[in-house]
């Protein structure tokens, strides 16, 4: 692999593409680190690279911003010492790698660089990444060692999530309008940076975010977006940063309010709760992703009276639901908030959680035709 | 087994000629009529009188061969040199002359072998020859308490008789007592029936050889063989053989190699007897010489009286009507070992008899009580000068210079006794042995195929090679896509070599079982492990915390040799083929302290060797992402890779030097390392997985005792 790398960058230097500035930032970070090497090497000192913590302890929340940030703490990730030696040589594979695609001007997802960096080390019966599960991570941690982001490093995540409505936007040079590219609405693309991506105009009020594909089909099926004039997203889960970005800038540009309609459970909790403050894992984009303002419109835990819904809906909450529910409580951005620890509390009291499927037991387009519109007539949202 | 009594002073011929048939004459109340069968004859207790008579013991074990170690005759063959070898040991050292032994087994064809054994002991008079070869339970050997390695006097006699009833041929004896007397020359045959040796050649008196020139020559005009002369080095003058018997034995059997074979028995004898020089040949001519490794004799055992301990009642009957002693107190002390008069007279306190009560009134009721009397007194241990051990450090002498391995641990625990008679174990291991089926050559495997008599593949590698078990032979014929069930005998050339190349490359050590050379007063024992105290007590034996892998109720695995050693004056067989040790509680027990000895010295190196090979894969773990980190470093920044690979080895070897280091309170380098105490070996291992990765010439040091975090 090393020689094959050596060979590409040497190929690439005959035609050099233009690079833009954020290139020629990005490379120059990326040189510094590998500078770094060297001269603690020629010093014969051990080398090592701070990495900021992206641990629970290294966030903080920022009561007044209303997200979760970043905290000043690094992990030294040292080359002789044997827990880190290995994620230390992978850090700087991940370095090289995004240096040749920067030189080459080419973007590649995390699995491609996954795969390009993947090799058996010399004299070992050893891969360098065992799994894309190993890689993922070095890439994170390589963005915030070096400030740079994904994008910037020309590296974007796999495709989630779709989008449905009518606004019009531009996408690479393609205008195209979200309620007119089929069923399934327009694949949220990973990197929806303003130069890539504007938007052109929108007849929308707010936006409706869902959890998953099942709800956001049943919604575009019973047209909910025109009738109620609004955007829908879902993003297959915890949504990817493409799709918070998205939500993000739709928020701030064009100034729509955001609901959240996600499954009444712990991890339905940590989707709306990273959509609102961000995540623990990416403090970092925070500033770019959060949405302060989005509100949880539910299920809520008292949705089994209120819906009237049978027992036979409901799933049992397991012993990690429990576990999770109570990390969940402890978090700052949850902690003070009594509606919230009301909320939990109630789950955990129930002993079970709902999935908003569960509302098609009552009928078919239920959520859409009454479930939603009273949520939103009521204005009855968590925050 | 030995019959051979040698010229030993106490020595008179009083064995039993017969073994009593079963009440003889027997009445049966109403044997006349009995009304089965119509047709059937009525046997009275008249007509079956006349059939009823003595059974003589050759007959006896004529017909019961496998008593004795000739079942098959791939053992017969065996049996016969072991005998003949144990019998001439026994009689050199009584006399107290360093052995040499000569083996030769040459094929008369129609699997026939003729196998003659001579040493150069003291001889054996000419009136006793016909008696000690042609005799079953004759010997010097059997009546007393000091340790040999014979013990009964049936052995060489019934190797002789089983030659005879296979062949035909008769016993040929010669035995020289002085260099300046003549030799005696016999050609033997057993009278079965009678137990009675019959002379074939001198008109039934044997021939006189006349000693000197005269005497090789007549020796050589009549086709005797006798060795003449020792070995020499190139142009000195051989020396004579002064005296020495030689027996030569034809018979049915099967000559083969491999495990339980006479290569494999004279190896081990050599390991566990250092003072004994063998010269071997074989009957394909191949000539091997097992050179003596020390000139001193091991200590002469003496020879002791019966502890009462050891003593059963009926025993105690016999002893009391043969007695010359004319008092209880008298006969205690004089007949059994450690009682002194003090003791005696507690014993008879306790038997509620008089010390100076005759032994010729004490009937069944009285002996009775002082039997009891006898087990309810405290009794000093007999003496253990009778056994005298190989000792640790001949034991790792031997060993080593026979197995390889890279660590090796002698143990020799002190004597102990069971039913009053004194013995000792003793056992040495050997750690990291290639297994032989490694080393087999391919000619030899051609050869140990076309022997074995194995039905599978499968069986013939677990049978021939010691310490495979079923799953190493799985395994090598995985390895070998080579089917277990294939019959060894039809394989092709090319089978041949994939199976050789697969027992070469599979990785033996994990499947490999412990190999266990066990050892009864010097002899190897080679037949029926699984019934032997010894493998019980191996198996019984927890090895897992000494860092051996065992599963329940199997020999431990890993590629170590044991070799267990058990002295006594009376070693307790299982059977009169010697091949097995009864199980008792005593000697079970002093075999495991004996294991865990060693065990725990095993232990350690085993735990240290771990803690090496563990730093040295951590410290290669430096080594491997150094290459990579310097290739992506110098693609990023297009700095010279070869010369920031240097730079980095360097900080590498100087932390690692750092962090190898010890040190004590005052910031000194101490150098630690584990104490094993005395008779270890310690054959220093290159770690070669370091090796291969170091490719720039300063290699970090092994020898090591932890590594840097």
């Amino acid at each position: 692999m090393a020689k094959k790398a050596r060979r590409q960058v040497a190929a690439s230097n005959g035609a050099k593409p233009k690079l833009t500035k954020a290139d020629v930032k990005t490379l120059q970070s990326i040189r510094a680190m590998a500078d770094g090497v060297v001269k603690m090497a020629e010093r014969s000192r051990a080398p090592h690279l701070e990495v900021p913590s992206r641990a629970l302890s290294n966030v903080k929340y920022n009561k007044s911003k209303k997200f979760i940030e970043m905290g000043n703490g690094t992990n030294k990730r040292e080359l002789f010492n044997l827990s880190q030696a290995k994620s230390y040589m992978q850090t700087m594979l991940v370095g090289s790698g995004c240096k040749q695609l920067i030189e080459q001007n080419k973007t590649t997802s995390i699995r491609g660089m996954y795969y390009l960096l993947k090799h058996t080390i010399d004299g070992a019966k050893e891969e360098t990444f065992d799994s894309q599960g190993d890689c993922d991570p070095i890439i994170e941690d390589l963005e915030v060692t070096l400030d740079s982001l994904r994008e910037e490093l020309h590296l974007y995540a796999s495709n989630r999530g779709n989008m449905m409505g009518d606004l019009t936007l531009v996408d690479s040079g393609v205008e195209l309008n979200c309620a007119r590219v089929g069923r399934n609405g327009y694949s949220i693309p990973s990197i929806v940076e303003p130069n890539v991506l504007d938007f052109v105009a929108h007849n929308c009020k707010f936006i409706l975010h869902v959890e998953k594909d099942t709800v956001f089909t049943r919604f575009v099926e019973d047209e909910f977006w025109k009738k109620h004039k609004c955007l829908l997203t879902h993003g297959s889960g915890q949504p990817p940063r493409g799709v918070r970005r998205m939500l993000n800038r739709l928020h701030s540009e064009l100034k729509l309010p955001i609901y959240c309609l996600l499954d009444n459970d712990p991890w339905g909790y940590y989707i709306y709760s990273v959509i609102k403050q961000g995540s623990i894992n990416l403090a970092y984009e925070s500033k770019r992703m959060a949405i302060p303002d989005a509100k949880f419109m539910g299920l809520r835990s008292i949705d089994f009276e209120r819906c009237d819904l049978s027992p036979s809906v409901t799933i049992k909450l397991s012993d990690t639901d429990v576990k999770r529910a109570n990390q969940i409580r402890k978090y700052p951005w949850f902690e003070n908030k009594k509606p919230w620890q009301k909320e939990i509390d109630t789950m955990l009291k129930n002993g079970f959680k709902l999935e908003v499927e569960a509302l098609i037991s009552k009928d078919i387009s239920y959520v859409t035709e009454e479930y939603v519109p009273a949520r939103l007539a009521e204005r009855d949202f968590l925050d | 087994m030995a019959t051979r009594s040698t010229k030993t002073r106490n020595s008179t011929p009083r064995a039993n000629d017969e073994v009593e048939a079963s009440e003889n004459g027997a009445e049966s109340k109403n044997g006349a009529s009995r009304n089965g069968t119509p047709k059937r004859k009525a046997v009275t207790a008249e007509s079956m009188a006349a059939s009823q008579r003595d059974i003589s013991v050759s007959e006896f074990f004529a017909k019961n061969r496998h008593l004795l170690g000739f079942d098959n005759p791939r053992k017969a063959l065996l049996t016969t040199v072991k005998e003949a070898v144990d019998n001439s040991l026994d009689a050199c050292e009584e006399a107290s002359i360093l052995p040499e032994i000569w083996v030769h087994i040459e094929s008369t064809g129609n699997n026939r072998y003729k196998i003659g054994i001579q040493d150069n002991g003291p001889g054996i008079m000419k009136k006793q020859i016909p008696l000690i070869f042609g005799k079953l339970l004759y010997g010097s050997k059997f009546h007393r308490l000091r340790m040999s390695r014979g013990q009964q006097g049936i052995g060489i006699s019934a190797a002789g008789m089983y030659g005879m009833l296979t062949t035909g041929k008769p016993v040929k004896i010669i035995s020289k007592i002085s260099i300046r007397k003549p030799s005696h020359y016999y050609e033997l045959q057993i009278d079965t029936k009678k137990n009675r040796p019959e002379i074939l050649n001198g008109k039934g008196d044997g021939e006189d050889i006349p000693p000197g020139e005269k005497g090789h020559n007549y020796l050589e005009k009549h086709e005797i063989e006798w060795v003449t002369h020792y070995d020499a080095p190139d142009g000195e003058k051989a020396d004579e053989v002064r005296s020495g018997t030689r027996v030569t034995i034809e018979l049915e059997g099967r000559f083969h190699r491999g495990r339980g074979s006479v290569d494999d028995y004279l190896e081990q004898t050599a390991i566990a007897n250092p003072h004994v020089t063998l010269h071997y040949l074989d009957p394909e001519g191949n000539k091997k010489t097992y050179p003596r490794s020390t000139d001193k004799l091991p200590v002469e055992p003496k020879e002791i009286k019966p502890h009462p301990y050891g003593v059963e009642l009926g025993r105690l009957v016999s002893m009391l009507k043969e007695s010359q002693a004319t008092t209880l107190s008298a006969f205690l002390t004089t007949s059994f070992s450690r009682v002194t008069n003090a003791v005696a007279r507690r014993i008879c306190e306790e038997a509620k008899l008089s010390t100076r009560a005759s032994t010729t009134r004490i009937g069944r009721q009285q002996a009775d009580a002082l039997y009891q009397a006898i087990q309810n007194t405290k009794i000093s241990n007999p003496s253990t000068d009778c056994i005298s051990p190989i000792g640790e450090e001949c034991l790792l002498k031997g060993l080593y210079t026979v197995v390889p391995g890279e660590f090796f641990v002698a143990a020799t625990r002190p004597p102990s006794v069971y039913r009053g008679n004194p013995f000792q174990i003793e056992v040495a291991l050997a750690f990291g042995a290639a297994n032989e089926a490694k080393k087999v050559t391919r000619e030899a495997l051609v050869q140990l195929l076309n022997e074995s008599d194995a039905r599978t593949l499968r069986q013939f590698i677990v049978t021939t090679f010691d310490g495979l078990g079923p799953d190493a032979a799985d395994r090598i014929l995985k390895v070998a896509e080579m089917g277990t069930r294939l019959s060894p005998g039809k394989l092709k050339a090319k089978d041949i070599d994939r199976l050789h190349d697969a027992m070469r490359n599979v990785n033996l050590s994990e499947g490999q079982s412990m190999q266990v050379l066990r050892y009864a007063n010097r002899v190897p024992l080679q037949f029926q492990p699984a019934g032997c105290a010894i493998t019980q007590a191996v198996i019984n034996t927890n090895w897992r915390p000494y860092g051996l892998s065992q599963s329940r109720g199997s020999l431990p695995s890993g590629p170590v040799t044991i070799m267990v050693h058990m002295a006594s004056v009376w070693v307790p067989f299982t059977s009169e083929s010697k091949e097995a040790v009864a199980s008792y509680p005593e000697i079970q027990k002093e075999l495991r302290l004996a294991f865990q000895t060693i065990g725990r010295k095993l232990g350690m190196y085993l735990n240290r060797r771990k803690k090496v090979k563990q730093e040295g894969e951590r410290r290669n773990v430096f080594l491997r992402y150094l290459g990579e980190v310097a290739t992506a470093v110098s693609d990023i920044n297009e700095v010279d890779r070869d010369g920031l690979y240097d730079q980095l080895l360097k900080v590498a070897q100087r932390k690692t030097a750092e962090a190898d280091a010890k040190f004590d309170k005052r910031g000194r380098r101490v150098e630690k390392d584990t104490d094993f105490g005395d008779n270890v070996i310690i054959v220093e291992q290159e770690s070669p997985d370091l090796k291969a990765d170091d490719d720039s010439g300063e290699s970090i040091p092994v020898k090591s005792q932890r590594t840097f975090l």
